[in-house]
């Protein structure tokens, strides 16, 4: 070469032994240090020739490499050296390249250009792998730049961050793909022009862009010198066809659009629906409509649904009073100020609304009432019915119906005579007795109700009935008789034989009822000492009566504890009666009681009072019995279908039980005089836990009148009218709608209403119920 | 409770209880959405009193005591109408007034979830978070000893092989010979487990369908999806999708009258058929559809009459030995499609699991075996069979691996593993390890309910109720009014990112591995754990 002496030679190899790529590298920064501008390497595979050589200064540095080249040719390369390779080069030409200018007579292999920032790489054949990749582009410098005559290898350009790249084709190595497989993944700026087919890139890096006019003229004016540099000037003319020539750049972040993916309602109409059918998966099978529901949703999509059951369970009172007498209305009457209704509407009832509610009963409406669980006193019904005693009967229909013969004038057979009369039938009580009444106006101690009282409900009862005074005991005959004479026979005999001890000396004893019978008459000298066999409420009136005669030491005793309550037991107990159990008799002797314990009860008057039994023997014989009462169905009737029984004939019970008895029996009646069948109960018991008690004021422990006991009254299962449901509603749905006359209801609007069971939590009265959807399906 | 009310054994206060609701009269407007969408009723709206004292000591006033009322919103303690925890309320509540919260204590209520002698039953999950699985760490990180993989940049093959793989002097063999060669799917390692028809509401099902009909034409991924026992819907059957879709048939032989019906007119094979044995949440034990949820729908697919128990027994009735089982079955699945179709036994986990598994080693045609361990997921079963019965899936697929390995057979018979994987939301990683542990591929049932339809179950009681039909999401429900909450389009959009991002994960494990030309089964020198017992039972490297 002529310009031989012009560069300082630097071999690779010294005595046929090659130079590590360490002493060649001094040997090249040293001589650079010596102020050698252009030097030539023999190069024999040594790494890195040509970098790092700033030491030249500002000063134009040109380097030859004859032989190989190693790896890294160039890397780190500084902005004024110019490496010119003559022949191919291995991997990773120009890596990390700061400013050198190299080029490459030949091909270069594997990673071209890999993270080069500034300076130019020109190639005067192929790449291989991975070239132009992790580039970058750094602000302070020009882009870098990499030109390759032929074809880019696979992967070219990955995470290519900056620089031009321009890709010639000519006499490629690929010729039908100048790009190689999967270019420009992850590239993020920076340009590349081609010329010739590509196989692809990855269309969500980069994309093709039009060739402007600008760049045009840098690809004419840069390409001139490409070719210059690598001596193939000669191809210019071919090169500078505009048209052949397409760019890629890359895409910003902004329009980093992932290639066009279908949505999937897009799928599911165009490929999903079309390929399986409308409706999709089961379209078929079904019509109904899959679209998607709110969470909280309204209408036909609520869980619950708010039901306003107003009137549809029955109160507790009401449902534990055997008469069924309907308390809480009473008490909406008294706080509607409709007080003349409230007591009258008793009467509907019983007969004895005063005498039984307001003094006799122990009043289990009172003690099912639904404020005891709540540990607040039950609304006290004893005041309402001490009221009635001013009740006026209501104007009687004709007696135009049925024909109904009563036996027994107590309150069994009073109470379905007095409801058969009201209906409208004929009824005619038959009594042994002078006076109607029964028990009620001869066993019953005064001190439990005031004779006026007792009196005055007799007399409204008298006022109605028609009575019988029988002067001999009933027969079988007298009963067939009555059959024939009478649509219906009612027993209502109570229990007319006291129930006896069957022990020695019991001829000592008086039985209490007759004990009873004699006090009320004061016919009877009891003594100072009285015992009294069997606690219970009997024997608890023959106590205080026994005490009202001037008895002083009273025993009552029992072979169980005493099942004695209410009323009869305080007032034994309160004039100083003894309870005592258990307690056997052997004997009764005239010390008075000896018990199987051998422990004498003294006694001037001993009472025996283990209860009463039926007196049957004028029953005919197909009224059948059962240990010894006489058997009946639920609503009274014998088994002998014109033959009814109720009161204590059929089972021992309190008076409510026996007035309760003869409304029933007397409504069966009414409805097989009518044709009809009589009606099994079926009113349900209101659950307590549907009443909202908080709102009642716990201060209260006793009532002070009526309208603090109406105000007081939880009415349950029927509507107060007090509004707070419609107030509490969030949707807004409930409404108060107002029927003709008093009647009206609260309605919710299903397309408002969400369900939430608001208006039921609400409810003082436990009306609103939330039920559990219709099913859809 | 009422301030005088008795108290019985069961009677239970808040704090008995495993959920308990905390609710700010403050924060409350009183808008009812929470009591509407409670699925168990276990809240109520209530009226509360509030009592207030005016205290007052000068001789001129008097102490005054009043009361208020308020309304607002009261738990339930009656067992019948505990909270479950799923959290519906706090997700309505318009103002963050309403949450459940995880008792501090274990709760009194497990001691009561008997009544009238009936032993609780529940669907979900074992109650055991976490596990072993997760403690696997993948400690082989190549980058200069094999070549350095990119998960981004490179190309993966994730695919998995399901059938029979005939060991390649065999295959060339009958290749010449013109012989059978069993049939091989090349399908994506990530299974979506059995869940029928039926367990699963109709939305949920078509999402999830379409999710992996979309994956497979859309995305390229060669997903699938087993039936479950439950037939499958006549359109499904008759369409091209049938190529995702891997049949299921087990004890009570639901919908296969229809499916045999369907065979002419099928326009491609299935997948597979997946005959279960044993359900890895249940082992031994059966399922039952409840009446009220076999609906006109439910009732179509399986081929039943409506509103009758469909119980599925825990034992196939004409079968009584493993011997006879899976001859007998793989032979009448494998000859509905004319062996076009792999065919192999689903079981739960289970000590026993080797002796199946020889079997099939010995039977031609089996096509692999999938085992499910025991926290696998369920719609409805016995708590006890949950929470205590089962074989953990690593130990026990590793001893079925192994065991191939000395049969020279790990490459024939691909083993598919199931039960947990993903539980703590390590769904990748789960695989993984599975997967190096032995599996061919796994099945995933409980992640895919969390991920694609948002189930609020957890390994620590909260929901559960699958087996009552009130999913509130909408999963297992068939009422309209729940499941038509959940679109089906959302469902398959979020199988598709849970597939894409599991793909990428499941890269970011292998590509430092140096592994992208298949995948690292039984690559199990990649595995460590600082456990060292479960380093040797696993054979996998001991590392703390």
């Amino acid at each position: 070469m002529d310009d031989q002496q012009q560069y300082h030679l630097i071999s690779g190899r010294e005595q046929d032994i090659r130079l590590e790529s360490r002493v060649l590298e001094e040997r090249l920064q040293e001589a650079v240090s010596n102020g050698h501008r252009r030097i030539k390497v023999e190069a024999f595979g040594q790494h890195g020739i040509g970098g790092r050589l700033w030491r030249a200064g500002n000063k134009p540095l040109h380097i030859k490499v004859v032989g190989h080249s190693g790896q890294r040719l160039g890397s780190m390369g500084f902005s004024g050296t110019r490496i010119e390779n003559f022949g191919p080069a291995s991997d990773d030409v120009g890596w990390l390249n700061a400013g050198a200018e190299i080029i490459v007579r030949g091909n270069a292999s594997n990673g071209v250009a890999n993270a080069m920032a500034q300076g130019r790489i020109y190639v005067a054949g192929d790449i291989g792998a991975r070239g132009m990749t992790m580039t970058k582009q750094n602000p302070r410098f020009d882009p870098p730049e990499l030109w390759v005559l032929g074809s880019a290898g696979d992967y070219f350009g990955e995470f290519m961050a900056g620089g031009i790249a321009v890709i010639c084709g000519v006499e490629a190595r690929t010729p039908g793909n100048v790009l190689g497989y999967r270019p420009l993944v992850g590239m993020v700026s920076g340009r590349v022009f081609f010329r010739g087919p590509h196989g692809g890139y990855s269309k969500s890096d980069a994309r093709l862009m039009p060739i402007t006019d600008a760049d045009w003229q840098w690809l004419k004016e840069n390409l001139a010198r490409f070719l210059e540099a690598i001596g193939r000037t000669g191809l210019y003319e071919k090169l500078v066809e505009r048209e052949h020539w397409q760019m890629i750049s890359a895409r910003g972040p902004g329009d980093k659009v992932v290639s066009k993916i279908r949505s999937i309602s897009e799928f599911r109409r165009s490929v999903w629906n079309k390929e399986l059918g409308e409706g999709g998966l089961v379209g078929d099978l079904t019509d109904m409509d899959m679209s998607p529901v709110p969470v909280v949703a309204t209408g036909i999509f609520r869980s619950f649904v708010p039901v306003w059951e107003n009137r549809f369970y029955t109160p507790p009172c009401q449902a534990s009073c055997p008469t069924g007498i309907p308390v809480h209305e009473r008490w909406r009457l008294v706080r509607e100020g409709r007080m003349d209704e409230a007591v009258d509407m008793a009467l509907s009832y019983t007969p004895f609304p005063a005498s039984v509610c307001g003094y006799l009963c122990p009043n289990l409406c009172m003690e099912s009432c639904t404020r005891n669980s709540a540990n607040m006193p039950p609304v006290d019904i004893t005041r309402l019915g001490k009221e009635s005693i001013r009740a006026q009967p209501p104007d009687l229909p004709p007696a135009e119906g049925g024909k109904i013969a009563v036996i027994g004038g107590g309150p069994a057979g009073i109470s379905v005579a007095w409801q058969l009369r009201m209906a409208g039938h004929e009824a005619v009580i038959f009594d042994m007795s002078e006076k109607l009444g029964g028990k009620m106006s001869s066993l019953i101690p005064e001190a439990r109700i005031p004779a006026d009282v007792l009196e005055a409900e007799l007399e409204r009862v008298r006022s109605v009935l028609p009575h019988v005074h029988l002067q001999q005991r009933l027969g079988k005959d007298d009963i067939e008789q009555l059959k024939a004479d009478y649509d219906f026979v009612v027993m209502a005999a109570g229990t007319a034989k006291p129930r006896t001890l069957n022990v020695a000396g019991k001829g000592a004893t008086i039985y209490a009822n007759d004990f009873l019978a004699a006090a009320r008459e004061n016919r009877i000298d009891a003594g100072q000492k009285v015992a009294v066999i069997g606690a219970g409420n009997v024997g608890c009136d023959v106590a205080v009566e026994a005490a009202r005669l001037g008895a002083k030491d009273i025993t009552l005793i029992d072979v169980q504890k005493p099942a004695s309550f209410g009323e009869e037991r305080r007032m034994a107990e309160a004039i100083g009666a003894v309870f005592r159990w258990p307690c056997f008799v052997r004997e009764i002797t005239e010390q008075g009681v000896v018990l199987e314990s051998g422990e004498v009860i003294e006694a001037d008057t001993v009472v025996v009072s283990i209860g009463d039994i039926p007196d049957t023997d004028f029953l005919p014989g197909s009224v059948d019995l059962e240990k010894g009462f006489v058997k009946v169905n639920s609503y009274f009737q014998t088994s002998d279908p014109r033959v009814f029984a109720i009161g204590d004939i059929v089972k021992p019970g309190l008076l409510t039980d026996a007035i309760g008895a003869g409304r029933k029996a007397a409504e069966a009646i009414n409805r097989q005089l009518q044709g009809g069948q009589p009606l099994e109960e079926t009113g349900q018991v209101i659950d307590s836990s549907r009443i909202t008690l908080e709102y009642f004021d716990p201060r209260i422990t006793s009532f002070s009148g009526l309208d603090q006991c109406g105000a007081n009254c939880a009415s349950c299962g029927t509507c107060r009218d007090c509004g707070v449901c419609e107030t509490i509603c969030p949707q807004g749905a409930i409404s108060r709608k107002q029927g003709s006359k008093e009647d009206y209801e609260y309605v919710s609007d299903p397309d408002l209403c969400i369900g939430c069971g608001f208006c039921a939590a609400a409810c003082p009265c436990g009306v609103w119920a939330m039920r559990v959807n219709e099913p859809l399906e | 409770m009422q301030t005088n009310a008795e108290i019985t054994a069961s009677t239970l206060s808040i704090k008995d209880l495993p959920w308990q609701i905390a609710w700010s009269m403050e924060k409350c407007t009183l808008c009812g959405s929470c009591t509407a969408v409670c699925p168990v009723n276990a809240i109520e709206p209530a009226v509360f009193r509030k009592r207030t004292v005016e205290a007052a000591i000068n001789a001129s006033l008097r102490p005054v005591s009043g009361f208020k009322i308020y309304y607002g919103v009261r738990q339930r303690t009656d067992p019948a109408y505990r909270c479950v925890g799923c959290g519906m309320c706090a997700m309505v509540c318009p103002n963050d007034a309403i949450m459940p919260y995880r008792s501090d204590e274990p709760d009194k209520l497990r001691f009561h979830l008997n009544r009238g002698g009936q032993a609780q039953r529940r669907g979900g999950r074992r109650n055991s978070p976490g596990g072993l699985l997760d403690q696997i760490k993948f400690t082989r990180i190549s980058m200069l000893t094999d070549p350095a993989l990119d998960a981004g940049r490179h190309e993966f093959e994730l695919r998995t092989l399901l059938g029979r793989i005939l060991p390649p002097e065999e295959n060339m063999k009958r290749l010449r010979e013109h012989g059978w060669i069993p049939p091989v799917r090349e399908i994506y390692p990530l299974i979506i487990g059995g869940m029928s028809f039926g367990a699963l509401s109709p939305t949920m099902w078509e999402g999830l369908q379409m999710g992996i009909a979309y994956l497979n034409e859309e995305m390229g991924m060669p997903v699938r999806i087993s039936t479950g026992e439950g037939g499958c819907p006549p359109r499904l059957l008759r369409s091209r999708f049938l190529r995702y879709v891997i049949l299921q048939i087990a004890s009570g032989y639901f919908g296969w009258d229809e499916i045999i019906h369907a065979i002419p007119e099928m326009k491609v094979d299935p997948c597979a058929i997946e005959i279960k044995y044993g359900q890895g949440a249940k082992p031994g034990d059966g399922g039952l559809l409840m009446w009220h949820k076999v609906n006109r729908l439910i009732a179509a697919i399986r081929g039943v009459p409506m509103g009758v128990n469909l119980p599925s027994p825990p034992t196939h009735q004409t079968k009584y030995s493993i011997e006879e089982a899976v001859a007998k079955m793989i032979q009448s699945m494998s000859m509905a499609w004319r062996f076009r179709v792999p065919v192999y036994p689903k079981i739960s986990g289970t000590s026993t699991a080797l002796a199946v598994l020889n079997n099939l080693t010995r039977n031609p045609y089996a096509a692999g075996l999938a085992i499910d361990g025991e926290d696998g997921g369920t719609g409805a079963a016995y708590n006890v069979s949950l929470d205590h019965m089962g074989h953990p899936i690593a130990s026990c697929l590793r001893d079925c691996y192994l065991n191939l390995v000395q049969l020279g057979q790990q490459n024939e018979i691909p083993l598919f593993a199931g039960g947990g994987i993903g539980k703590s939301g390590n769904l990748a990683a789960n695989a993984a390890a599975l997967i190096m542990l032995g599996a061919s591929g796994v099945q995933v049932g409980k992640y895919v309910m969390q991920a694609a339809a948002g189930c609020l179950g957890s390994e620590t009681g909260r929901c559960n109720i699958c087996n009552i039909g009130l999913c509130p999401k909408g999963i297992t429900s068939q009422d309209p009014r729940l499941y038509r909450r959940l679109d089906p389009e959302d469902v398959a959009q979020r199988i598709v990112d849970m597939y894409v991002s599991f793909d990428t994960e499941l890269r970011k494990i292998v590509a430092p591995l140096g592994r992208s030309t298949s995948l690292p089964i039984g690559m199990s020198d990649a595995l460590g754990i600082s456990d060292k017992a479960a380093a040797d039972r696993l054979r996998i490297s001991y590392v703390v």
